[in-house]
């Protein structure tokens, strides 16, 4: 298979194949250049997106009743994944960082996927048509300086 | 089936004292149980409680979050919520979240029932 050839996983609306994301992610980036601690990394980032997607833009749905198309690549240079959901239009790259201290003081359980994302990812990009479809793409690079090479990459990165 | 491999089971060591061991993965699917059984034994009157994650060998930011949940009411109510034995990969999210330093981390039960009395 050539390296750069990607990979295609659809799957419901349902946190119970969360497992089955990482286990997809884990074979793509196997062949990649990523040390162990990067794939872990990855592996991460993607179930946190898949779960916003999940509790966010499938709040309204039962589970199981719609699907969450997932494509990724990796290769010599970096980790590349675009997942494509019809739901509600959420876009975590406006989220605001939470503050830590305040989410302990509180005990507050959730809101911690998205700065996990973003904190292991090089790039977060999120565009939506409204009600057709809603794309994200995570990118990581092996050489994190790599970023500024990105084709795709908006200023605002 | 993915996710089945998802299991707790408690110990109780006294009645003050219990140790929650957990097994699989802690992650959006599961961690919701897990919450439950800790709100339960907050219910039983125990505040002092280890969970212990040798066997955990992946958790996402939503297990995480049971934890900085349910630390601070077990130490308002004079107890604490400890983590025994977690693995490398588990400390990593901790650190990736910043919040290491607020948890006590001991590597054994017996090390945690110490802390305890």
């Amino acid at each position: 298979m050539p390296e750069d050839m990607k990979r295609r996983l659809v799957i419901p609306n349902d946190t119970k194949y969360l497992n089955t994301v990482r286990d997809f992610v884990v074979e793509v980036v196997a062949n990649s250049a990523f040390p162990k601690i990067d794939m872990g990394r990855i592996v991460l980032a993607v179930d946190e997106a898949v779960t916003n997607i999940i509790e966010h833009a499938y709040s309204h749905k039962r589970e199981g009743e719609v699907d969450i198309q997932l494509e990724l690549q990796a290769n010599a240079t970096k980790f590349e994944a675009f997942i494509h959901d019809s739901g509600i239009h959420f876009n975590p790259t406006e989220i605001s960082n939470p503050n830590m201290e305040h989410h302990v003081a509180t005990g507050k359980k959730k809101g911690l996927g998205i700065f996990l994302m973003r904190q292991i990812m090089d790039i977060v990009e999120y565009e939506f048509e409204e009600g057709v479809v809603n794309r994200l793409r995570l990118v990581k690079y092996v050489n994190p300086e790599d970023k500024d090479k990105d084709p795709h990459k908006k200023k605002s990165d | 089936m993915p996710g089945t491999e998802f299991s707790i089971e408690q110990e109780e060591i006294d009645s003050q004292i219990r140790i929650i061991h957990v097994n699989g993965f802690l992650d959006a699917h599961t961690f919701q149980n897990l919450d439950d059984v800790i709100m339960n034994v907050f219910r039983e009157g125990i505040y002092k409680i280890g969970i212990n994650l040798e066997n955990v060998n992946y958790i996402s930011s939503a297990g995480a979050g049971v934890f900085i949940g349910t630390h601070g009411p077990a130490k308002e109510s004079g107890g604490d919520l400890i983590l025994i034995n977690p693995m490398e990969s588990v400390i990593r999210v901790f650190e990736l979240l910043g919040i290491t330093q607020l948890f006590t981390i001991v590597k054994s039960i017996d090390e945690a029932v110490a802390h305890f009395r």
